[in-house]
């Protein structure tokens, strides 16, 4: 099927985000504006004003009241979605990586990059009720990463801890009653660009530069699958339905003016989750993707790319009916 | 001093039974009367005695140089001063003598002696056999050679037999039941080598050693021998386990090349900072490991091969100013004692199948240049063809040796800069030479464009050209006739392709654009000229033919190109068979195989017959790919099983936790998309779709 081109924004896409019931999906690129659309026509529903240069990262809480994005021009913002209203600001440091709420929307995490002399930080904050005060509120907590910068995050199941990614490769689980490390793991060699979760929660998704995306248990960060591809992954995916894995990635940013599109391998790759084979690859892109995110009802998904386009992709029946050859007893 | 020590010790016995009485007193030392002394000095001082200096010593300082002149002692003098010369190279002469007559003529032979036993045998290995003028030619022995010699056996005894040591069966790669190639994949500069064995449905890994070479690997022509680079030498390997079937000792050797019936190696070393042995270049018997010959480097830079052998071993030669040099084998010495003089020679190639070379040489002022096939042993030229305004000359024999292309190109004006020639308005002929006619008619073909590859179909009677200008590159395939000029089958306008490659046994070729840029790839059947199949390889840098041409592969080397290292193996249709992507990937070959053993009409009774084998192989691929695909789908069912358990019992820790899922969410119900149906509200979203104006009448 003829994919969605959402046209919204003007530089390279950073991170797109569905929903819950996957009606609207969100865009945050390195232009100031963070988009909203609606999923079934690409239809633009609305940007977000407000920020001062890139926007890193976003999320939107389960019940799609409020947006959280964070971004370059050090600060974390909290949105009303209804009116698009920039409800409070924090000041930081630093840039803003990441920033996620946690299963509940009690609560947000969000880390910051190290960098103009102020150390990699991870924030909890209270989001139960939003408004101006936030701003001047002191973090539930926090605590700084000493050893390397944080990358990627998501939070963990029932609000009990979260999981950092870092440029190093490694992967930390945090509990967040003590603030302590549970597990630490380093299973890439290089930067984890993205992280996300199954729909249950019990598993996600890794995507590195080291050219490799891999399967971790969220409660034991045990490794229970990897996908391999000869470019950096930028991001990863899992189907909410299908035992099916979607990677996204391409040749450095810095590199692809030197490449023609075919050589730079901006496919969209799908994988069996459980047999590692690839089986499937959706051209499009013609730079980096660098987000990509399923569907809800698992019968689409939307990539994000270095390009500045964000496309929504429905799967024909063929999709459905493609099996691979076991014994099913 | 050492025998009074003695005595002292023999006295001790006697001097002991005096000792209180005579305490003051001065011990008497003398031998007691009649003492005799009995003891030898071997037993006593046998270890001194080893560095005693004896007559012979300073024997192998000295060499006995004969075949001098005979000179009376007039001019004594004269000779003494032209053999310091010569023999005080090798060291300081510190002594010499000059036997003479009794009438005072010296004798012919003279003695020697150096500081050293190594400057003698320096001078002996350096000297022996020289000329010093047409009737006198040194010969130059150690001195202690004499004894060695004087002091043979009368009888011979006959040397004790080896023992028979098996060798390793070195034909066993041809012996597999399913005809099946092998290939060598070197990574990074001496990293590691894999051989493989290009098996279906995919190749085994037969053999894998890091640092098995230090630079690269080869195989030998017929495939028999790999070759490895070490900086002692050379190492050839064979048999099944590749164990080490000879090496040969010659340091920072970095170029070799086999003789084609793998009889001989020529190993080449061009550092200059390994002593005063000039062996630069060496020819090894590659069975036994010996050393045939070796030459002093060439005086420039020349193109490797420097030698070039015939098809049979026989003869190997190589260019020289204004003269081509044959050697002979077993004997490697000049075929009938010298060079071949040829003015002005700039190139020759040996046919491939007969004991016969192409040579061309230049223009010079009035005279023309010309393209000579030349017999050997014989020397008879048996066709030769001048040629006008020729720039350049290139030689392609076909590998059946029925055609020789001379590749000529021409200019039609030239202009002398001081030194340097420059030519202009190039055209290009293809000179063929039909080598099994009577009298080896030749014919030509002009083509005014310029040539970016020639290529012969190996077997066969056609012969394909790259040419144009790069915005229009066109690929011309001629037929060559007997009694008529080469016809044009076909030509291809508009190509990307820079490179053709035929397969080994005709009819098929891949077309291709290797380099940076490059990356396309067409495979061709020129019996139609059909376009089998067009396909890429980005960035690819160089292609192979297996030797039975039934696989092609591209590579990407990473001495090439950094990214997307590896190779990819292609039916001779173009059909891709295998990616293998391999960080470091930097060499590839395939295993050579020798000549087929099938005569021509055995060859044609199997492509008669071919529908016969053709069900025979199918039935035995489908077994093969069926049973990999069983392991497959065992290994899946396997994988499925592990991860539906794990699932089961995550989703029951899951289903647990829901309680607390509630909790978190307001309970609300959010596990399934739509679980959460008491919060549903229905909303109505109008979309513009388009706009219309239509103009009502």
């Amino acid at each position: 099927m003829k994919p969605l081109m959402l046209q919204g924004h003007e530089r390279a896409i950073t991170q797109i985000k569905y929903n819950r019931e996957g009606d609207l999906l969100f865009s945050a690129a390195k232009d100031s504006k963070p988009n909203v659309w609606w999923s079934l026509n690409g239809e633009r529903l609305g940007t977000f004003n407000g920020h001062g240069g890139v926007v890193w990262c976003l999320d939107v809480d389960w019940q799609t009241i409020n947006l959280i994005t964070g971004g370059g021009d050090s600060s974390c913002r909290l949105w009303d979605l209804e009116t698009g209203k920039n409800i409070a600001t924090i000041k930081t440091n630093s840039s803003v990586r990441t920033c996620n709420f946690s299963f509940s929307a009690y609560q947000a995490a969000y880390t910051t990059d190290k960098a103009m002399g102020h150390p990699c930080e991870v924030f909890i904050i209270d989001t139960r009720t939003i408004d101006d005060s936030i701003s001047t509120q002191s973090p539930i907590l926090k605590w700084e990463i000493t050893d390397s910068k944080v990358t990627s995050m998501v939070w963990g199941t029932l609000d009990e801890t979260i999981i950092t990614g870092h440029e190093t490769g490694d992967l930390i689980q945090w509990d967040l009653r003590t603030g302590k490390k549970v597990h630490s793991i380093k299973e890439h060699t290089h930067q984890i660009n993205d992280m996300q979760l199954s729909r249950d929660g019990t598993m996600f998704i890794t995507a590195s530069k080291d050219q490799t995306a891999k399967l971790f248990d969220t409660s034991s960060l045990e490794l229970l699958k990897e996908y391999k591809t000869e470019r950096p992954v930028n991001s990863a995916a899992l189907s909410p339905i299908l035992d099916h894995v979607v990677l996204g990635g391409g040749q450095d940013a810095m590199e692809v003016t030197t490449t023609s599109t075919r050589q730079g391998k901006f496919d969209a790759r799908f994988f069996h989750l459980v047999f590692e084979e690839e089986f499937g690859r959706v051209k499009g892109h013609f730079g980096p993707i660098n987000s990509l995110a399923f569907h809800p009802d698992g019968k689409s998904y939307a990539s994000g790319g270095e390009d500045g386009y964000v496309r929504v992709q429905s799967f024909d029946q063929s999709y459905f009916d493609y099996t691979f050859d076991y014994n099913r007893d | 001093m050492a025998k009074k020590k003695g005595d002292e010790k023999v006295n001790q016995t006697p001097q002991s039974d005096n000792e209180e009485q005579n305490f003051d007193e001065e011990p008497d030392f003398d031998d007691p009367e009649g003492f005799v002394d009995d003891i030898p000095d071997e037993e006593l001082l046998a270890d001194i005695l080893e560095q005693k200096p004896k007559e012979s010593d300073g024997y192998e300082n000295v060499i006995v140089v004969d075949g001098c002149p005979q000179v009376g002692p007039e001019r004594l003098e004269k000779l003494q001063s032209v053999i310091n010369k010569i023999f005080s190279k090798f060291g300081k002469i510190v002594n010499e003598y000059y036997p003479t007559t009794e009438n005072g003529v010296t004798t012919g032979y003279i003695f020697l002696e150096y500081n050293n036993p190594q400057n003698a045998a320096e001078a002996v290995k350096a000297t022996n056999n020289c000329k010093l003028d047409k009737q006198h030619t040194f010969l130059v022995n150690l001195f202690t050679d004499f004894k060695k010699y004087s002091e043979i056996p009368k009888e011979w005894e006959p040397p004790s037999p080896q023992p028979f040591k098996v060798q390793s069966d070195l034909q066993w790669y041809l012996m597999d039941p399913d005809c099946y190639d092998q290939f060598l994949v070197g990574i990074g500069t001496g990293v590691a080598l894999q051989v493989w064995q290009n098996a279906l449905p995919e190749p085994v890994l037969l053999q894998e050693r890091p640092n098995w070479t230090e630079t690269y690997a080869v195989w030998s022509p017929l495939g028999t021998y790999l070759a490895t680079f070490h900086w002692r030498g050379v190492a050839l390997w064979a048999g099944p386990k590749f164990s080490q079937f000879q090496k040969f000792s010659h340091p920072e050797a970095r170029f070799i090349s086999f003789s084609p019936c793998e009889n001989y190696i020529v190993t080449f070393s061009p550092s200059s900072d390994r002593g005063n042995d000039d062996k630069k270049l060496i020819i090894w018997d590659i069975r036994t490991g010996q050393e045939k010959r070796s030459f002093p480097p060439p005086d420039e830079y020349v193109t490797w091969p420097i030698f070039r052998w015939s098809k049979d071993d026989r003869f190997f030669a190589r260019l020289g100013p204004d003269m081509l040099s044959v050697y002979e084998t077993p004997g490697f010495g000049l075929l009938d004692k010298k060079s071949i003089k040829i003015p002005g020679i700039r190139d020759f190639s040996w046919s491939p199948t007969d004991n016969v070379l192409a040579y061309w040489v230049a223009e010079d002022k009035d005279v023309p240049a010309r393209v000579t096939l030349l017999e050997l042993p014989n020397r008879t030229e048996t066709r030769s063809k001048n040629l006008f305004s020729v720039a350049d000359c290139k030689i392609h024999w076909q590998k059946s040796g029925d055609y020789l292309c001379v590749k000529v190109d021409r200019y039609s004006k030239v202009k002398k800069d001081k030194n340097e020639i420059k030519y202009s308005g190039m055209y290009y002929n293809f000179e063929i030479f039909h080598m099994r006619e009577k009298e080896i008619p030749v014919d030509s073909v002009e083509i005014k464009e310029p040539i970016q590859a020639f290529a012969w179909e190996p077997v066969g009677s056609k012969f394909s050209i790259i040419h144009g200008d790069p915005a229009n590159i066109c690929i011309s395939f001629y037929q060559v006739n007997t009694g008529q000029a080469p016809t044009l089958l076909k030509k291809f306008e508009r190509k990307p392709f820079n490179h053709l490659f035929w397969s080994p046994m005709g009819q098929f070729m891949v077309l291709a654009n290797l380099g940076l840029t490059g990356g396309a790839l067409e495979f061709l059947d020129t019996n139609d000229f059909t376009i089998m199949n067009v396909s890429h390889h980005y960035q690819m840098s160089g292609i192979e033919w297996d030797p039975t041409g039934r696989y092609v592969v591209t590579g990407v080397s990473s001495l090439k190109c950094k990214m997307d290292c590896g190779y990819y193996i292609w039916s001779f249709q173009g059909k891709i068979l295998r990616r293998v992507m391999k960080e470091g990937f930097a060499q590839f070959h395939w295993r050579p195989r020798p000549p087929t053993l099938l005569s021509e009409k055995q060859q044609k009774e199997i492509k008669k017959n071919l529908k016969k084998y053709y069900s025979q192989f199918e039935s035995k691929d489908r077994m093969r790919s069926s049973k990999a695909s069983k392991e497959l789908v065992a290994k899946r069912t396997e994988q499925m099983k592990k991860h539906v358990e794990y699932r089961e019992a995550k989703t029951q820790e899951w289903n647990e936790q829901k309680p607390r899922r509630l909790e978190l969410r307001n309970y609300v119900d959010t596990d399934g998309l739509d679980t959460d149906q008491s919060n549903t509200v229905e909303e109505v979203v109008e979309f513009f779709v388009k706009e219309e104006q239509t103009v009502i009448e």
